[in-house]
């Protein structure tokens, strides 16, 4: 795996030697370590009782089912676990963008007073351990009576500095003569913004969406503190609460729950996966 | 920020301009500052005050001085739940930065399939913990898991009880979290390998610099600044854990993987100790902050 020597010109050419026959399996070792789960959880899921637990394990069941997921959706409120994520997951997705490009404009094109002190300010608080946060934002919720809403599940999220660190980069990159341009033509602040720096950030605005969206549908901590009923429990509190419940011995409904929790989320990922690649690559964040 | 403009912003045109330009520019970023202080740093302030005080679910906080910390470095609990999250540390921080930083090299090879290899490594990437704690949970189960059935054709017998045995535990929580998360070092590293130039390998290179030489001589010493923000983001991640072991053993075996998160989580949200919690949070905060700046000092970023 300490072969470094990407470009190696003797190589160029794709020839097989035992340098590289080893880097192939080294690759395709990786590659089983890293998707076997996803196909061990699904496999389990569609297998009868009877040959969940047979030993040696088989990887296709002689009488695949779809009865734990049947036996899921009846038993518990999935569904509702599923609309209360994707309600969260839009709220915070839709807040952060609109607040994250109106402060990143300022941050990045704009000298004002307190601009430096300001960054710092945000920036530091990549490196704040989130607990620190659980106990006063718990006690404010209770006190206005928000525990148990989508408000509170969805809008602390929304207070991230992700959005802003990676936005102010990109419009920094956005050269100056466009914006004079706008500005001869009497293009006001907020013009500007609408029409020249929006449309040209589309690809960033993507990925900090999807980030956020993804970064919210599996959060897990403060929704298990902050929701204690179904009518706003998310997917992953859902789960969690539900393996709680004393059904650890059943594998086959329990990879049902993680299946049916994890395949939209692999869709997902599928369709937008440069986005994501973008997103850490750029901010070194890792949702 | 009220305070009389700088000499320096004597060159813009007048001072009334530079007044309305600096009130645009809160304007614009107001909504998201309204989000920003209501939501994290009030909360992170109130925090800190809440440490030094006596405080319930419901009534006034009661200032109590620096009682909360004292009973902390005396609690036999939360002394273990450092002890267990340090070991989590050293567990999981350095293969996750180390295995993040080959697996880049790796699908950084000019090898067909390396992009299924990078889509496949990096799925994880998008399950929640929930999930993945539930997955691990059977793969890692002692009499019908997959992990011991391959690790028994290995010969490893008797099979390894991961999640029952308290010297198990966390190594098996450890395993659960390199496979989950070191994708996103992984891509950070790609990122870094790919933003070195050319020229460098082809210096060292008529140099005559091997394979390995090229490797600490080139790539290593370019990875630099990024070693400079993935170890620190990871180490704090690392102190972090908190939902793969809620998930996966609730603290358990015998209190072997109890983290400090899960001090936290046990004495503000079921016993509803506030000022106790917040004492651990502010605890927490101190940890990273000099693990962060310790790194930072070693690597001469700072």
């Amino acid at each position: 795996m300490s072969d470094s020597w990407r470009k190696e010109s003797v190589y160029r050419d794709g020839s097989l030697n035992y340098g590289r026959l080893a880097l192939y399996a080294i690759m395709i070792f990786v590659a089983i370590v890293w998707g076997v789960p996803f196909i061990w959880m699904f496999v389990t899921s569609i297998k009868p009782d009877t040959e969940v637990f047979s030993y040696p394990p088989t990887w296709w069941p002689d009488e695949p089912t779809l009865e734990f997921y049947t036996r899921l959706f009846d038993s518990f409120p999935m569904m509702q676990w599923f609309r209360n994520s994707l309600i969260v997951a839009t709220i915070t997705t839709l807040l952060t963008l609109a607040t994250n490009i109106l402060a990143a404009y300022p941050l990045a094109r704009m000298r004002f007073r307190g601009r430096r002190i300001l960054l710092l300010i945000i920036l530091s608080t990549f490196l704040l351990p989130g607990e620190i946060l659980l106990v006063p934002l718990f006690l404010g919720m209770i006190k206005f009576k928000l525990a148990n809403t989508y408000f509170s599940i969805a809008v602390p999220a929304a207070a991230n500095a992700f959005g802003v660190f990676l936005m102010t980069q990109f419009f920094l990159s956005i050269p100056v003569e466009l914006e004079e341009a706008g500005r001869l033509d009497g293009c006001s602040r907020l013009g500007l913004l609408l029409r020249i720096f929006i449309p040209l950030s589309k690809p960033v605005i993507a990925t900090v969406a999807i980030f956020t969206f993804v970064r919210s549908w599996n959060d897990f901590f403060w929704p298990l503190i902050i929701s204690n009923t179904d009518a706003t429990r998310t997917v992953p509190v859902g789960l969690a609460v539900f393996v709680g419940r004393g059904l650890s011995m059943r594998f086959g409904v329990i990879m049902a729950s993680a299946a049916a929790a994890t395949i939209p989320a692999v869709i997902f990922f599928l369709l937008l996966q440069r986005y994501f690649v973008r997103g850490i690559s750029t901010t070194g964040l890792q949702g | 920020m009220s305070r009389p403009a700088p000499p320096k912003a004597k060159h813009a045109t007048s001072p009334w301009i530079s007044i309305k330009n600096d009130l645009i520019a809160y304007a614009f970023m107001a909504p998201y500052l309204f989000l920003f202080i209501v939501f994290l740093l009030l909360p992170a302030v109130v925090g800190v005050y809440a440490s030094f005080t006596k405080w319930g679910i419901i009534g006034q906080p009661k200032w109590v001085g620096l009682k909360n910390y004292n009973k902390l470095i005396n609690s036999d609990l939360f002394i273990e739940s450092l002890q267990n999250t340090l070991y989590f540390v050293v567990l999981a921080a350095i293969p996750l930065i180390v295995l993040g930083f080959l697996l880049a090299l790796l699908v950084n090879q000019k090898l067909r399939g390396r992009n299924i290899a990078r889509a496949i490594v990096f799925l994880p990437h998008v399950v929640s913990v929930a999930a993945v704690g539930i997955i691990f949970q059977w793969i890692l189960e002692r009499s019908s898991g997959l992990l011991n059935y391959y690790l028994g054709l290995l010969g490893v017998n008797p099979p390894i009880n991961w999640l029952g045995d308290p010297d198990s535990a966390m190594p098996a929580i450890a395993i659960t979290t390199i496979w989950w998360t070191v994708n996103g070092n992984m891509i950070i590293y790609l990122a870094g390998l790919q933003d070195i130039p050319e020229d460098l390998y082809e210096a060292a290179r008529i140099d005559g610099a091997g394979r390995w030489q090229e490797l600490r001589y080139v790539t290593i010493p370019m990875l630099m600044p990024v070693n400079a923000f993935v170890i620190p983001l990871t180490v704090i991640a690392c102190w972090r854990v908190f939902g793969q072991v809620f998930v996966m053993t609730r603290g358990g075996p015998q209190g072997s993987t109890f983290t400090v998160a899960q001090f936290i989580y046990e004495t503000a949200f079921v016993n509803f100790n506030m000022g106790l919690a917040s004492a651990a949070g502010v605890i927490l905060m101190l940890i990273t902050l000099s693990f962060t700046i310790i790194q930072l000092r070693a690597m001469k970023v700072i």
